[in-house]
């Protein structure tokens, strides 16, 4: 039961903390436009005069592509590095911005005010970006152990199954989502803790972290991989959305923008909702060790 | 004449063993200068075949012949120095070598040929490279000799299969034998004076090699199945030893005999027409049989249709496991290697793009018998070109590559991309030697470049005059070998005949820049203008073409178009001029002028030009600039944009924990 009051008050926590869902989701375009900024102004200029654009109407086109020429090729190869570095710099904003999430989202709840949400923020940064790349790592590794490993091994011996390495990642891919919830637990439950101290802690944090995970693992697991298929679900339905809607007109194209937008901020209101429900439930199970036994309460009163 | 006499008994001797009386056509379909009956058993523990041959050659020219020369292909696995690894980069450590070795080598009348025989290096003069034989003959051979030879060779299979070798279990067996290279007479593919033709194997080159009869005995353990690009005529028990079985199997008028082996093969058939289909894959692979038959079927009738008629009643194709992967996407005429995988989804096309274009080589290079070392682009050029043809046709004009609903991917968009998008598309011209193509071009151009070529071709010359070539091609060239100038001829001839003096005397013009050049074609639409004209000073006028409008006196706009050709490559191109309000004119340029000034009137001014509209110029390196516009269509750049951002949003945010 403890389950669905957890997921019941993150929801209200979220709900409660929504600027900062508005809040990852700037965080969110601002990345990504720094990104994909100057490749649009590069191919609007490439194809600014012409009316090749007319080969794109039903989708992308290879050939259009292709023929924006040497720079165009050129910024695909520095699609890898950027990628990373984008990536790079999601985590650490990611890092900022949950501090001051996790900040909104414990009890007791005080108005949502920007400056302690800021506040926090920066209070909680270097410890934040340290729990998220250790666990990050500790994830990264695990991917490799699970799926890396068994392919290779599959892969090498040459011999069995020609189905048996695709039947092997998939199967390890699922095994691998399942435990990495486990890990998502401890990152969650570390920044929670991180955020109801006052000074930084990161290792103790990651060790409470843990600690915690394995001390409520069924009711926290069940927890995680119902907001994780939740949030999988909401991302694949929005993806095929966006993927399939192609809108002929500037008005339309308006639209789709609006909607992606509205798609992804409620994707950052998920995420939100998992950190206050993970919250909540630590908290619940923290109340709960602090509670004095019947026992206590008898002596006490003799 | 005592060398006559001697000859001549050969020949009968020939003709028994080689089976006068056709056994799968009734009538020869290529003229019998070679032919060839082994006996082969593999080894599959040791990686050997140990192999007996009875081969003959006919000298057909008007030349006395003082030599035989044979291929002996296997060798280029024989060492890391050999001509192929010098061009390929040198083999893993962990390669086991392949080799041929001749054990001997006797004129059908006993006498020996070992001592007169010595390895040549024609093309590089590698002394490490052992991939041509030379034999010298006791007497020349005259016209309408026949030289008739026993051979005895032991061929060790190289691992790590490249086209041919093994792996654990899995054979593929190609290259194999001592093959006649092809004495060519003078005349012959343009040749001054006759001599043979028999190059090294090269890490970028193929084959060639006479229309050929075969009687191959293959001696295999009980539990493999073999297939080859024969028809199987019988099967026993071997008789050294009943764990082995000997399968006969014959084959016409094909220029190479190749076969696999592997206990893992299942077996499908099919029938398509006249044709017998028999596919060979994994079993596991299931799900891939539907569509690998449905890819050979829809081949076999376009090239029927638009080449000429598939002279076999029997085809083998095989998909490799994945382990033999290295034997994937060959070619051997009447059997061929596809290259699939298991689970691969149906909107990739890949599969069926690998079975279409290897059996596309059945009629460019197995029919119209090429050669493939001096001429890569007659086999695989023409052969890629029909393959985008041919996915095109059955899987989509945009999607016979890729058919997603997230992104279509046309063959011939694959083909052109390869070569436009390369830096080193001009370094060389499109008619080298296979091994001559430097910085890694020999498939950008022998496959790729060719085929936009060709594309091009059709775009000027249309698709019922391309497909009449190819007809006509066929009907003079089919178990012939023809050469470029030869397939120029019929182009020239067929095109005069279809569109007179249209393009000129002959299409030379196209070849020279196409073919033999190595300029780029570029065309660019640089400005245009539209002024309202007084009335009363109306002056038609036009460019190349009448312009077809109506001077309608009350509103009437003199337009000027600008246009630049940027590369060398001159092409007539069509211009489209649309105006404002709909109404449009095709202008024909003959695309030479590097600038040309096209003037219009119409009853409203040019909202748009395009060069090459219906983008048939496909050489053309860029499209983009092939058109004008005031104010472009943004709004699919925008959408695409707009998705792009909610996709990298949604992308990073897993990496947020």
């Amino acid at each position: 039961m403890n389950l669905f009051k957890a997921l019941a008050s993150g929801l209200l926590r979220t709900g409660k903390a929504w600027q900062g869902a508005i809040m990852i989701w700037l965080g969110s375009l601002l990345t990504a436009s720094l990104f994909l900024l100057p490749f649009r102004r590069f191919v609007r200029s490439a194809l600014d005069g012409s009316t090749i654009t007319e080969r794109l109407r039903d989708g992308i086109d290879i050939e259009v592509l292709g023929d924006l020429g040497a720079g165009f090729r050129n910024l695909i190869t520095a699609l890898p590095a950027g990628m990373f570095l984008l990536v790079l710099l999601a985590v650490a904003l990611g890092a900022f911005l949950n501090g001051g999430i996790f900040n909104s989202l414990k009890t007791p709840q005080k108005r949502f005010s920007f400056a302690e949400f800021f506040s926090a923020s920066s209070r909680n940064f270097w410890s934040f970006l340290v729990i998220t790349l250790v666990i990050g790592v500790m994830i990264y590794l695990l991917s490799v152990i699970l799926i890396g490993v068994p392919v290779l091994i599959l892969t090498m011996s040459g011999s069995g199954s020609e189905k048996a390495p695709f039947i092997t990642v998939i199967v390890s891919i699922i095994v691998f989502v399942l435990l990495s919830l486990i890990f998502q637990l401890a990152s969650d439950y570390a920044r929670a803790w991180q955020a109801a101290q006052e000074k930084p802690a990161c290792f103790r944090a990651i060790g409470f972290g843990f600690r915690r995970t394995f001390r409520t693992i069924v009711s926290s697991w069940i927890m995680m991989l119902i907001l994780f298929l939740v949030q999988g679900l909401f991302a694949w339905l929005s993806l095929t959305l966006i993927a399939r809607w192609i809108p002929g007109t500037g008005g339309g194209v308006f639209m789709l923008f609006i909607v992606s937008q509205v798609l992804v901020l409620l994707k950052c209101v998920l995420r939100i909702w998992r950190y206050g429900s993970v919250t909540s439930l630590m908290e619940m199970k923290n109340s709960l060790d602090h509670k004095p036994s019947d026992a206590t309460i008898q002596n006490t009163q003799v | 004449m005592i060398l006559k006499k001697f000859f001549s008994a050969i020949f009968l001797s020939i003709l028994a063993f080689a089976s006068p009386a056709q056994v799968i056509n009734k009538e020869p379909l290529s003229p019998r200068i070679t032919g060839y009956r082994i006996d082969a058993r593999l080894d599959t523990a040791a990686k050997l075949i140990h192999g007996t041959m009875e081969a003959f050659w006919v000298n057909q020219g008007a030349d006395q012949v003082p030599d035989i020369q044979m291929h002996l292909y296997m060798n280029a696995f024989r060492n890391s120095k050999t001509t192929m690894y010098r061009g390929s980069g040198p083999a893993g450590d962990s390669t086991k070598w392949g080799w041929v070795d001749i054990e001997e080598f006797k004129l059908a009348d006993g006498r020996d040929l070992l001592p007169y025989m010595h390895f040549i290096r024609p093309d590089d003069g590698n002394p490490h490279d052992s991939t041509v034989v030379q034999v010298m003959l006791p007497e020349p051979a005259t016209p309408g000799d026949t030289v008739a030879v026993k051979v005895k060779f032991v061929t060790k299979l190289p691992s790590k299969i490249r086209r041919t070798g093994y792996n654990d279990d899995y054979f593929f067996v190609a290259q194999w034998f001592p093959k006649f290279g092809v004495y060519e007479p003078a005349g012959m593919r343009a040749r001054v004076s006759g001599g043979w033709n028999c190059h090294q194997f090269h890490a970028n080159s193929e084959f060639y090699a006479n229309h050929s009869v075969y009687d191959v005995n293959i001696t295999v353990p009980d539990d493999y199945v073999v297939g080859t690009g024969g028809m199987l005529i019988s099967e026993q028990d071997w008789p050294d030893d009943p764990a082995y079985k000997t399968q006969v199997w014959r084959a016409e008028d094909i220029v190479d005999f190749a076969w696999t082996a592997w206990p893992g093969y299942a077996v499908y058939t099919d029938k398509w027409k006249h044709v017998s289909i028999t596919l060979l894959i994994p079993a596991e692979r299931k799900d891939q049989v539907e569509r690998q038959f449905t890819a050979v079927k829809n081949a076999l009738e376009y090239l029927s249709d638009r080449v000429g008629p598939f002279p076999w009643p029997h085809l083998t194709f095989v998909d490799p496991p994945m382990k033999g992967s290295g034997a994937g996407g060959m070619e051997y005429t009447t059997i061929f290697t596809s290259s699939s995988a298991p689970m691969m989804p149906g909107w990739i096309h890949m599969p069926e793009m690998v079975t279409v274009h290897e059996f596309g080589h059945a009629y460019f290079m197995g029919i119209l018998a090429t050669n493939e070392f001096e001429d890569p682009w007659m086999d695989e050029g023409i052969n890629s070109f029909f393959e985008a043809r041919i996915m095109d046709h059955y899987w989509g004009e945009r999607s016979g590559m890729v058919d997603h609903r997230l992104l279509k991917v046309a063959d011939k968009t694959s083909a052109r991309s390869s070569y436009v998008y390369s830096p080193n598309r001009q370094v060389v011209s499109n008619s080298e030697y296979s091994w001559n193509y430097p910085l890694g071009t020999y498939g950008m151009m022998s496959y790729m470049k060719a085929s936009t070529w060709l594309f091009t071709l059709m775009g000027i010359v249309g698709e019922e005059t391309t497909d009449d070539i190819f007809r006509e091609y066929y009907r003079l060239w089919a178990f012939k070998h023809p050469g470029p100038k030869d397939f120029i001829n019929v182009v020239n001839e067929v095109v005069s005949k279809n569109h007179g003096d249209k393009f000129g005397p002959d299409m030379n013009w196209f070849f020279d820049q196409t073919l033999y050049g190595t300029g780029i074609c570029d065309y660019r639409v640089a400005a245009f203008n539209s002024f309202r004209q007084d009335t009363s000073k109306v002056r038609i006028q036009s460019g190349d073409s009448i312009v077809a409008g109506k001077a309608v006196c009350d509103s009437l706009y003199k337009s000027s178009i600008e246009l630049q050709r940027i590369g060398e490559v001159m092409l007539p191109v069509e211009v489209l001029v649309h105006f404002s309000k709909g109404n449009e004119v095709l202008l024909s340029w003959d695309g030479r002028e590097r600038y040309k000034k096209l003037e219009v009137l119409s009853g409203s001014p040019v909202k748009w030009v395009k060069i090459d509209p219906e983008y048939k110029i496909r050489m053309d390196v860029n499209f983009i600039n092939n058109s004008k516009i005031y104010e472009t269509d943004m709004v699919p750049v925008k959408r695409i944009m707009n998705k792009l951002l909610a996709f990298l949003q949604f992308y990073i945010s897993a990496f947020v924990l």
